[in-house]
Formats: C-alpha cells, sequence, structure tokens
C-alpha cells in the first residue's frame, strides 16, 4: 500500500514537471498559434496575451491559403511535399547503404573517406551555394525541383555518422553469423542489421524530413518561378521590412507549414518506442 | 516459425524498397517534366548570352513582334507581388508578343541570391535595384548602360527631376533608372505635441528646436520625444554632415568626406543626451520596440511625439492612425546649405548580359510614365518620379489623404534640396556597420564620443579604400 | 554500398570544395572576374581583421557553454522519458518542438519580448528586487548567455539520439542487474553510460561541429549585436560573402573554421579507444 503511495506521488511529480517544461518548450508555437488568429491592427497591441482580442481567423487564414503572385499556397505544399518526401527517403537509403559500407565492409582509404564525410559536415553552406549553383546551372537543373532534391537524395554527412555509431553497437557475430549461413550483403543488411538500427533509422527520417520540409537557403538560391517554391521561400515572400507586412497571413501559413512535421514526427515517434529489442535476435 | 519472423522484417524493407523505385519513377518524371520547360526558356540563361549577342537583339525592336520573355525581379511584401503580377499581365495583353517570367522575393535573401545569379551569369533582364548596392553591381559591369534608350528615346525622362535621375549614374554610365523618390521627414504625432503643449513643428525649424520639443515632451508627457534608432544606417547622418557644409564621402570614395571628427561628435552627442534625459529610447529599449513592427511603434500608438524616418511613413502606418503628420527635418542653426536631398527610392536595372534590353527599355518607360500601370500600382512602390504621373494619380482622387500629402511634401521640398550626392561607394554596407558600431559604443557608455569618431574614421577608410 | 553517396559527394561536395578553395585565393566579389592572390586573405584575416578575432571568441564561448549543457539536459530528459509512464509521446513531442520551429519568425519575436526590455525575463527578476537597467538582450555580458541558452532549449534533437540508443540497449543487462541487486546509480554508471558512449561521442562531435557553425540564433535574435557580443564566426562570414561582397576572404574564414573543426574533431576521434565502448569492437 504504502510503496503504491509512493509510485503515485512520484507519478504525480513526474506529470507536474514534465509538463511545466512542456509549456516552456511549446509557448512560441502556442503564441505563434494566437496570434494567427489576431487582427492585423492589434497583433502586436497587446503581444504576451494568448487571447485574441480581436479575432480575425478567417480572414487571415484566408488570405494565407490565397497565396502570394497568383500562385495558390496549395501548390507551396504539394512543393514541399514532393521534395522532402524524395529527398527523405532518398537520404535515409543512401546514408544507410554508406553507413553499413564504413562499418562492416574493410575498403581501400576507408578512412580518407569517412574523413570526408565529416568534413562535409564542417563546411558552411554559406559558402557552397555559389559553386553549388554553378555545377547545377551547367546540368541545366536551375529552377527544378530536382536541384532541391539533390543535395539530400545520396545521403548526408550527419545520418552517415549516426548509422555508422549504431552499427558499431551490433555485435560483428550477429551478421557474421548470417553470412556464415549464406546471406549476400544486401539482404545481411536488410534482414539482419535494419531490423537492430530501426531507431537509428527512424531518428534519421524524422531529422531528414524537418531538415529539408524548412530549409530555406538553398531553396531560396536554387529557385526562382513562385510554381516551385516550397514553404519557406513562400513565408519570406511575406515579409518587407519596409511595406506593411501581413503578420495575420504570414502566422496562419506558419501554423500550416508545421502541421505536417508535427503529425510526422508524432506517428515516427512511436516506432521510436518500439524499437526492437535485440534479445529477440540474441534469443 | 524462425522463418516466419523473418517474412515479417524483410516485409517493410521490402515495402520501402518498392516506395522508393516507384518514388524514383517520379522523380524521374518530374525531372523530364522540368528540364522541357528549361528548355522553353530563352538562350538567355545559357553562358551564351554574351557581348555578341546583345549588337542583334538591340535591333530587333519588339514592334516587329518577336515574341520575346523577359525576366524580372524585385523584392517586396504581398501586395508589391499582386500588382507587379497584374501590372506585367496588363502589359502582355497590350503587347501580346512580351510575356514575362517572374522572380518575387522578399526582401531577406534578395540580394544573396542576386549576387549568386550574377557570379554565374544569369542575371534576369530586369532587376529591381537598391541605393545600397548600386555601386558595387555598376562598378562590376554587371548592368548595362541605358542612357543609350534615353537617347533614342526609349525611355522618356522628361517628367523627371534632373538631379534625382543623375542618382542612377555611376562613373558616366547610366546605371540604373530611379522608381520612386524619398525624403528625409520627421513624422509626429499631433496628439502627443498638444499634449505637452508644444506647437506642431513647421519646415524652418532648427535642431535645437527639435531638441527642445523632445524634451518638452518628456517632461510634460513623460512619454518619448522622439523614438527611433538614429544610427540605424548613416543616412541621417549624412543629412547632418551637408548641413555642415561637407559629405559623407569624399569624391574619389576612398575616404570620408569631412575633415573634423567633431561633426560626428556633435551628432552623437546629441543624441547621446536625449537617451540621458528618457526624451529617447536607448538602443535596448529601441531594440525591443522594433520587434513589434512599425505599424505599433510608440509614435503610431502616441506613446513617442516624433521619429525621423521617410516622407511615406504617415501613409504606411495610415492602416493604424491615419493622424500622424509629416515635417522637412530640422534645419542647422544658423547655416542656410541646404542639406536635404531627393533620395531615391527604388531602382530597376537591366542586365548587361540581358538579350532583350530593347524590350525590357519599353517596359520600363511604360512603368514609370503610363497612367494604366501607375493606377495598379498606387505609388506602393513610394512617391512616383514622374512629375505627370504623381498628378494623375492626385487628379484620380483614389489616393488617400496622407498620400496626397506626400505628394505635394515633395514639391514643397525641393526648395529646400541641395545637389544630390553621388551614389553611395560600394562598400556602403560594411560603412554603416562600422558606424552603428561606433555610435553604439558611445551609447552604450564603452567610449567617448571623440573616440568613437576617431574609430569610425580609422574603420570607414580602411573598408572605402579596400572597395573603391 | 558507397557508390550513391560517392556520386552525391563529388557531384554536391566535392567540386564546390575544390572550387571555394580556389575563390579563397582569390580577391573575388562574386560580380568581378576571380583574380589568384595567394594566401593574402588568410594573411588578413589574422593579421588585420579585429572583427574576425572578436566573432571566433564569441564562437569559442558559445560551443565550451553549449555542448555540454545541451547534452547534459538531453540525456536526463531522455532518461526520464524512457521510462513506463503514461503519456510519453505527448511529451517527446513537446520537447521536440523547439527544434521543429527553430529559427522561425515567431521564435524570433518571443524570445526578444522575453529576454528584452520589460520582458518577462526583467520582470521576473524585478519582482525579485532585482533592478536593471538593461534588458538581457540588450546588455553586451549577457546577449550571448541568451543565445546559448536558446541553444539549449533546443536540446529535442540530441535528445531523440539519446532516446533511440536507450531503446537499443538490451533489456537482458538489466534484468540481470536487478536480480544482482544493483542501485539505479551503479546501473546508469555501469550499464547505461558505457552502452551509450558511442552515443555520447556522436552526439558530442555533432554539438560541437553544429556549435562552430551557429548561425541561426545569433542572425535572427541579435543580428550580432549588441556591439557584436554575439556576432557568431559563420554570421561574420556569411555577412562577408553577401553584404559586404567579399566571396573571397569569406571562402578563407570557411576554411578555416573547417580546419579549427577538424582538429577537434581528430582529437575527438583519437581519444574515443580510451573511453567509447562498441560492442562490435575496433579494429
Amino acid at each position: 500500500m504504502g510503496m503504491h503511495k509512493k509510485k503515485t506521488i512520484h507519478s504525480v511529480m513526474f506529470h507536474v514537471g514534465a509538463c511545466l517544461l512542456g509549456f516552456v518548450m511549446i509557448y512560441p508555437l502556442l503564441w505563434l498559434l494566437a496570434s494567427s488568429f489576431k487582427s492585423n491592427d492589434t497583433m502586436f497591441l497587446n503581444p504576451y496575451s494568448l487571447i485574441p482580442e480581436v479575432w480575425d481567423a478567417a480572414k487571415n487564414y484566408a488570405s494565407g491559403l490565397e497565396g502570394v503572385g497568383g500562385v495558390p499556397f496549395w501548390r507551396f505544399l504539394l512543393n514541399s511535399f514532393e521534395v522532402t518526401i524524395v529527398g527523405m527517403v532518398g537520404c535515409v537509403l543512401s546514408s544507410l547503404f554508406a553507413a553499413y559500407a564504413f562499418a562492416r565492409i574493410r575498403f581501400r582509404f576507408g578512412n580518407f573517406w569517412f574523413g570526408c564525410v565529416m568534413m562535409t559536415m564542417m563546411i558552411p553552406a554559406q559558402v557552397m551555394v555559389v559553386p553549388q549553383y554553378i555545377i547545377l546551372k551547367k546540368l541545366n537543373l536551375i529552377d527544378t525541383k530536382v536541384a532541391l532534391v539533390l543535395p539530400w537524395v545520396f545521403g548526408g554527412a550527419f545520418f552517415i555518422f549516426l548509422m555508422v555509431q549504431f552499427f558499431q553497437g551490433i555485435p560483428r557475430e550477429l551478421d557474421e553469423a548470417a553470412e556464415i549461413d549464406g546471406c549476400g550483403r544486401i539482404s545481411t543488411l536488410f534482414r539482419i542489421l535494419v531490423p537492430v538500427v530501426q531507431p537509428a533509422i527512424i531518428t534519421s527520417s524524422i531529422f531528414a524530413f524537418y531538415w529539408i520540409w524548412q530549409d530555406f537557403f538553398q531553396p531560396l538560391i536554387f529557385i526562382s518561378s513562385p510554381e516551385n517554391f516550397t514553404i519557406p521561400l513562400a513565408l519570406n515572400m511575406y515579409l518587407d521590412p519596409d511595406s506593411y507586412n501581413n503578420y495575420g497571413g504570414l502566422f496562419a501559413m506558419s501554423v500550416i507549414s508545421l502541421i505536417p512535421i508535427i503529425i510526422f514526427f508524432i506517428i515516427f515517434q512511436r516506432y521510436l518506442v518500439e524499437g526492437i529489442a535485440m534479445d529477440g535476435i540474441k534469443g | 516459425m524462425k522463418r516466419h519472423e523473418k517474412f515479417k522484417r524483410i516485409l517493410p524493407a521490402a515495402l520501402a524498397g518498392v516506395m522508393v523505385l516507384s518514388m524514383a519513377g517520379c522523380g524521374s518524371d518530374g525531372k523530364t517534366g522540368d528540364a522541357a520547360s528549361g528548355d522553353a526558356q530563352p538562350a538567355a540563361a545559357g553562358t551564351d548570352g554574351t557581348q555578341a549577342a546583345d549588337v542583334p537583339a538591340d535591333d530587333q525592336a519588339s514592334a516587329d513582334g518577336e515574341n520575346v520573355v523577359i525576366k524580372m525581379t524585385w523584392w517586396g511584401g504581398q501586395t508589391r507581388h499582386d500588382q507587379t503580377q497584374a501590372v506585367c499581365d496588363l502589359y502582355t495583353s497590350l503587347h501580346p508578343n512580351v510575356t514575362f517570367e517572374l522572380s518575387p522575393s522578399g526582401w531577406d535573401g534578395y540580394f544573396d541570391k542576386l549576387s549568386t545569379q550574377t557570379a554565374s551569369g544569369s542575371m534576369p533582364d530586369i532587376v529591381q535595384m537598391d541605393y545600397l548596392y548600386l555601386t558595387t553591381y555598376a562598378k562590376n559591369n554587371s548592368l548595362a548602360d541605358l542612357q543609350e534608350f534615353i537617347d533614342n528615346g526609349t525611355i522618356d525622362v522628361s517628367g523627371i527631376d534632373e538631379n534625382l535621375l543623375q542618382t542612377g549614374s555611376v562613373d558616366g554610365k547610366m546605371a540604373a533608372m530611379v522608381l520612386s523618390t524619398s525624403l528625409l521627414n520627421v513624422g509626429y504625432n499631433p496628439a502627443v505635441l498638444q499634449e505637452a503643449g508644444v506647437e506642431e513643428p513647421t519646415s524652418d525649424w532648427t535642431w535645437n528646436d527639435f531638441v527642445a520639443m523632445c524634451e518638452t515632451i518628456q517632461s510634460k508627457t513623460d512619454k518619448y520625444g522622439v523614438s527611433m534608432d538614429s544610427v540605424a544606417d548613416t543616412n541621417i547622418f549624412n543629412y547632418w554632415v551637408r548641413q555642415q557644409g561637407g559629405s559623407l564621402f569624399s569624391d574619389d570614395n576612398k575616404s570620408l568626406g569631412y575633415e573634423d571628427d567633431k561633426v560626428f561628435v556633435d551628432f552623437v552627442t546629441m543624441w547621446n543626451d536625449l537617451m540621458g534625459k528618457e526624451a529617447m529610447p536607448d538602443p535596448d529599449e529601441y531594440a525591443q520596440i522594433a520587434t513589434l513592427g512599425q505599424e505599433a511603434g510608440p509614435v503610431v500608438t502616441g506613446d513617442a511625439g516624433a521619429i525621423i524616418e521617410w516622407n511615406n511613413y504617415a501613409s504606411k502606418v495610415s492602416t493604424v492612425n491615419d493622424s500622424i503628420k509629416m515635417v522637412t527635418p530640422p534645419l542647422a542653426e544658423g547655416s542656410d546649405t541646404k542639406g536635404l536631398w531627393m533620395k531615391p527610392g527604388m531602382f530597376f536595372a537591366i542586365a548587361e548580359k540581358s538579350t532583350v534590353k530593347q524590350e525590357a527599355a519599353e517596359f520600363i518607360n511604360w512603368f514609370i510614365n503610363s497612367d494604366e500601370a501607375n493606377d495598379i500600382m498606387m505609388a506602393e512602390r513610394g512617391t512616383p518620379v514622374s512629375s505627370a504621373v504623381r498628378q494623375h494619380l492626385i487628379d484620380s482622387g483614389n489616393l488617400g489623404e496622407q498620400q496626397i500629402a506626400m505628394f505635394e511634401g515633395v514639391e514643397a521640398a525641393a526648395a529646400l534640396c541641395g545637389e544630390t550626392p553621388a551614389p553611395d561607394p560600394a562598400g556602403i554596407s560594411e560603412v554603416n556597420e562600422a558606424f552603428k558600431k561606433a555610435a553604439n559604443s558611445v551609447y552604450y557608455g564603452q567610449a567617448s564620443a571623440e573616440d568613437a569618431a576617431a574609430a569610425f574614421r580609422e574603420e570607414a577608410n580602411a573598408i572605402l579604400a579596400r572597395n573603391n | 554500398m558507397l557508390t550513391p553517396w560517392l556520386f552525391g559527394f563529388v557531384l554536391m561536395w566535392l567540386i564546390p570544395m575544390i572550387i571555394s578553395i580556389y575563390y579563397s585565393l582569390t580577391d573575388f566579389n562574386l560580380l568581378n572576374t576571380p583574380s589568384f592572390i595567394g594566401l593574402d586573405n588568410y594573411v588578413r584575416a589574422f593579421t588585420g581583421d579585429a572583427t574576425f578575432w572578436q566573432a571566433l571568441k564569441v564562437t569559442f564561448i558559445y560551443v565550451f557553454f553549449l555542448v555540454p549543457l545541451r547534452l547534459a539536459f538531453a540525456l536526463f530528459v531522455a532518461m526520464l522519458l524512457n521510462k513506463d509512464h503514461r503519456g510519453l509521446g505527448l511529451y517527446r513531442t513537446l520537447y521536440y518542438i523547439p527544434s521543429i520551429i527553430g529559427g522561425s519568425i515567431a521564435v524570433s519575436i518571443v524570445w526578444k519580448q522575453i529576454f528584452g526590455n520589460q520582458g518577462v525575463a526583467m520582470t521576473l527578476l524585478g519582482a525579485f528586487g532585482i533592478e536593471q537597467k538593461t534588458s538581457f538582450l540588450g546588455n553586451t555580458h549577457t546577449a550571448l548567455g541568451v543565445i546559448i541558452l536558446m541553444g539549449v532549449w533546443q536540446f529535442g534533437s540530441s535528445m531523440l539520439i539519446f532516446l533511440s540508443a536507450l531503446k537499443q540497449i538490451p533489456g537482458s543487462l538489466y534484468e540481470s542487474a536487478m536480480v544482482d541487486g544493483a542501485k539505479p546509480w551503479k546501473v546508469f554508471t555501469k550499464i547505461t553510460l558505457p552502452m551509450l558512449t558511442p552515443t555520447i561521442f556522436f552526439n558530442l562531435i555533432l554539438q560541437i561541429v553544429n556549435g562552430f557553425r551557429v548561425f541561426t540564433e545569433s542572425y535572427v535574435i541579435t543580428d550580432g549585436g549588441p556591439l557584436d557580443s554575439t556576432l557568431s564566426y559563420v554570421l561574420y562570414m556569411y555577412r562577408r560573402a553577401f553584404t559586404y561582397f567579399d566571396m573571397g576572404y569569406s571562402c578563407a574564414l570557411a576554411w578555416i573554421l573547417v580546419a579549427i573543426i577538424g582538429v577537434f574533431t581528430v582529437v575527438l576521434f583519437k581519444t574515443q579507444g580510451s573511453w567509447v565502448h562498441y560492442e562490435a569492437g575496433r579494429e
């Protein structure tokens, strides 16, 4: 009984603390949501308040969905989805292959290539964008969605490094046994290793999704036509410090653009929890 | 059993594999589609749009009805995007052979992208240009000389003030066509002034009057006399320097143009004293104010008396408060040197590598001078440069009260305007940053005004020498 | 296995890197033709540019404080969320949200409101009798602290990586420890921590690399001010490239940064043998 009570107190304390922290974490999002309901004129008169004085949600969301320069908002949304999904799937798979190679296969200059992976993580994107632009232009890919996918689809340093670390946490006997059983490399990877590193794959997918989704700088430089704009570019079009800014529409669009990432995260974080424990395989 | 287990694990992977394959299919479909539309673009996109191609392009006037595509880019907010789109659609309906490829953009990143495009030889045909960067682009021969289109009558500049027109001229080349004009003004909230018992300023007021007004407002109402960032850029300081008979930059743009650091010291000290008396927000307080955007600024909400701003300020905030009035900025004490000048607002420039220069110039002419284009834009880019267009817009009766006052203010201020200074030198944005840092070090109490003046001079001279 | 990555690497990274190294040896303002000037840009950075040293100092302080704080916090929360409680999925989502909304305009406005003049933070301190004239963001001594705090606030990614690694630890290890009657702290230091070392190592490298490349926070919140006290290295590099038309010099700055990060990374890789525990064993 006493034991049970202690457990309850613990649990209550945990939830109170977790909720408090949660509020601090989510406050800007609540603020964004509240502001997207406020009318443009009153938005900043009482900026702290999370409860709109003058409700203007319908107008804000309508003007947001209208889009900019004759291109409707759903077009931007669709572009973002296309680029993000193709980029994410390609990125995770390519990284998985590369990570497997680095972790399990001995090949010449292995360390050198791994150094190259690390290097791509270190160099700031801001100086790479001009040379990349020149290459994409030579390939006639400027102002196409292919240009947006290209930097991602062949894998990324972060993901390769993450998965290599996970592979190295797996006993080598596991795949050696599989190879003795006559499994090729591909089937060893997919049958034996992928289930074990599933949390890393899920984590990578979550990161890839939102990185590609919210990428601003590369689309900014590579894309010119509004028909090909992704969400962050569309949002940027709303802002000019020297003219009257439609903050209501901007915040409404921001809210809509965050929904897919949050849904994606909510769905996939479940698989993090249900990640297959290694015991099952060992036994 | 075990086999079954394995299958369960393979299945998701296999599904993922199929998904990828079908994605890849989508991807390559998209690619061919995009490439096809890419082909439809004019050869201007290629690297071959260089010297040789330009000459014949000029000969083919669009009167021939040859189909041309003009690529155009600008920065702005939603209103400007929608209006510019509409203007271009109208032009296409009047000239069916001319179509546009438009890339609207926010201010953020606009010039990052433009310089990247220029670096790889693919600047759009018509670009909206800012004074800040005009010289740099012009000096590097990225912009076409528009003088020939003025000379051959394609662009009619008869309605444009000569001084203003020349702001687009760099090193003897007409690098860009000015679209709009702006003036330094003081915007004030009459209600706040009345509350403090201060008379509304007139165009013959001086800096002493200005300081006295700010201090009175503070002491009578406990509100800010003036609420602004005095050193966000060098424009107000430039005005100050000109009033002392100097110029901010030397003729060769390789150093500062004023000799005596006292100019800088006096300027910074005036603001610093106002901050000390709480008649003006310090940079820290102002940073907080600026977060909320101009429409919620203290002058608009009645929590401050005045602000030095561009002359479109009242019209810009009129949606929130339509009682703000504008007046020309204070004169120097006991000096009749004309410090004020017609500042260009925005420019259109044509890319040196464009293959449709003639057509682009025709469009710019129509954009500046035609009633129908300006009826759509309603001076959204600032006071139009053409006096005929200004008159037309006033007559049309579609303008707001503040806009009419702004147009009339431009005519009235002409008497107070001196010679327009040469375009800002290359490296101006770095000079602005150095200026801000030097002045703020005084406001934060970390340096004396004298030391800051010397530091600014040293840094600015180094920047100017490197860039010009 | 390495082919997809290798293809992308050569196209989108290797060639641009070579081009940018070349730029770093030239006088290049983006609009002119680059002219070769040897090592002048590098010499200029080390001998004639006070802002370079200021930006370097700011960035080192940032990394020095951010990395341990963020990692400790992320690990702590991940451990809490690895227990069996109701509503864990919700908390995970809440805590990850700051990382999703990252550098958006809403976040920037909210942070400026909290730590700016008359903001919540000042009001709170005022309630405790601590009156301050300048705000946290307006004070050259504290502004960087706010930026670091914001970095810690975005601990979600590290937390996720820790979580997925915790899931990968075989439950059988804990079960046998339970049977032996080990205390929780002992379980943590003897089982959890060693099993996590590959992930800690990964997170450490990642946070150092990303910490040195910090850009968005100081760009969006303070724009480097007041008086350059939050001017991060990459923000300065970016300004050089695109605002001051100094691309050649900017590329030199980028490669100096790569060298600095590279030294840290290599040192960490060299020392990992002594503290990182890999199941697969290292060759």
